[in-house]
């Protein structure tokens, strides 16, 4: 007698706890792209955010020169335009 | 003469049962595999050594007053261990996969199909007699197969503490074993056509999103079901201190010291659960058992989740990564990047399976809220 209870307490809980996850995050899925459209299209007039966000505030102090990393960066991005340029051709000559 | 025999008589050879002796041949078993085999080192070398630190005898380190039973009444029993785990995973989190492609939260969620399965799995042992399993000692048993080592063991310390030594070191282990548990079902659920399914480039998605983003999950949480907010509410305030970038010292505590601390205290505590008079039974056999089935059906259920999605949309996603729906972050979308390579090897997946990794982590949470929810509430 009480085992059949189990049992039907276990079933229960395992649709409604099945169902929910899938209820809950469907609904997370909405809303999260509802999100994404609006910050997109208002971004589209407003500008993005910086990427490495806003400069944040730090006691540390770097004790090198930064001549290093800076170089580094420049030599980053002209890589990173060459890289750009080839793949571009790539594709043009591979239609 | 009568000191010597004192001294013998409080010796730890004198005092040892053998369920003792079996434990801390576990416990070092647990150690052998950490540091041997690299099976989840960071946790299963507090917990090994907790486990065989509980068990010296006449020590009574996981008895009352003593030290890990002081750990344990401090963080595990308040759930707060836990808890702060889940912020520093927050703050570890990147939720940009996901936000490019919110269809893979389904795959996260059909991924929790485990740990329901696993629950009526428990029950029926006990209605049938096997063993002897209450409701809440079936859900916590079943949350193992949410893959989530915090998840499990804030459950289980909240539904069935007694039976958290064998949950936690269940979910642990099967966190280590992902790269041996979910290949063989992985491949025997897809064909090679569709693990070289190519999908589409994901967007850039931007930083106003990803701040955007968990407090839209804190607020749907707050609304339609609070017993989840303790997990997903410290989940969110992790992330959220590393997207808006700033509060960058408290996100560097946060993933590091502050989760590397807690980790340490969390193995130690859970060791303490590994006393001889509760882990030697067939209980916590039935425990392991259990745990790896849920584990098993988590898997395949994200693979074929994905692949009914195929059926339905023309945007096609490779079933591989809806193995990574169980959570175990970032192990499971490793293993369905590899898998990927080794069809194709230039199909990358690592990063579209974060996603659903990632969904798996709120997914399980949710089972976790809506377990809580059921049982207690």
């Amino acid at each position: 007698m009480e085992s059949s209870s189990l049992m039907s307490e276990g079933i229960s809980l395992m649709l409604f706890g099945m169902g929910f996850v899938f209820v809950f995050l469907t609904l997370l899925v909405i809303v999260t792209s509802l999100m994404s459209k609006i910050i997109i299209k208002y971004e589209k007039s407003a500008g993005v955010l910086p990427e490495d966000g806003v400069p944040s505030p730090s006691t540390f102090i770097p004790h090198h020169e930064t001549n290093a990393p800076l170089q580094a960066e420049a030599d980053d991005k002209t890589l990173i335009s060459v890289l750009t340029a080839a793949v571009h051709k790539y594709r043009s000559r591979h239609k | 003469m009568d000191q010597i025999i004192r001294l013998w008589h409080n010796s730890g050879l004198y005092q040892m049962e053998p369920g003792q002796a079996v434990m801390i041949a576990i416990g070092m078993l647990l150690l052998y595999l950490a540091i041997n085999k690299n099976f989840e080192p960071l946790l299963l070398v507090p917990i090994g050594f907790g486990g065989v630190l509980a068990n010296i005898p006449g020590a009574g380190l996981a008895e009352h007053g003593g030290i890990l039973h002081l750990f344990y009444t401090v963080g595990i029993e308040s759930g707060a261990f836990p808890l702060i785990i889940f912020m520093g995973v927050g703050a570890m989190t990147d939720f940009g996969p996901l936000l490019s492609n919110p269809r893979t939260l389904f795959l996260g969620a059909a991924a929790q199909f485990g740990i329901f399965v696993t629950l009526m799995g428990a029950v029926a042992l006990s209605a049938f007699g096997v063993f002897d399993f209450s409701l809440a000692d079936a859900a916590a048993i079943g949350i193992i197969g949410g893959a989530d080592g915090p998840t499990s063991i804030y459950v289980a310390s909240k539904l069935a503490p007694d039976l958290l030594g064998a949950i936690a070191v269940a979910s642990y282990s099967y966190m280590a074993l992902v790269p041996l548990i979910q290949p063989p079902i992985m491949r025997a659920l897809t064909t090679e056509s569709e693990r070289k399914i190519k999908m589409v480039q994901q967007r850039h998605v931007s930083h106003r999103e990803k701040i955007v983003f968990p407090l839209l999950l804190l607020l749907l949480v707050a609304f339609l079901l609070p017993d989840a907010a303790p997990l997903l509410g410290m989940f969110c305030f992790g992330n959220l201190m590393k997207e808006c970038a700033v509060v960058d010292r408290l996100r560097n505590t946060t993933h590091n010291s502050l989760i590397n601390t807690v980790t340490i205290f969390l193995g130690l505590a859970v060791g303490s659960k590994l006393s001889a008079d509760k882990f030697l039974d067939l209980t916590t056999l039935g425990i392991l058992l259990l745990g790896m089935i849920a584990f098993s059906i988590g898997t395949a259920s994200g693979v074929i989740m994905a692949k009914v999605m195929n059926k339905i949309s023309t945007n096609k996603i490779n079933p591989l990564i809806g193995s990574a729906g169980v959570s175990a972050v970032p192990m499971a979308a490793r293993v369905s990047n590899k898998l990927g390579l080794e069809t194709d090897p230039h199909n990358f997946l690592l990063m579209h399976a974060m996603g659903p990794n990632v969904a798996g982590v709120i997914g399980s949470a949710i089972a976790a809220g809506i377990m809580i929810n059921y049982i207690a509430g």
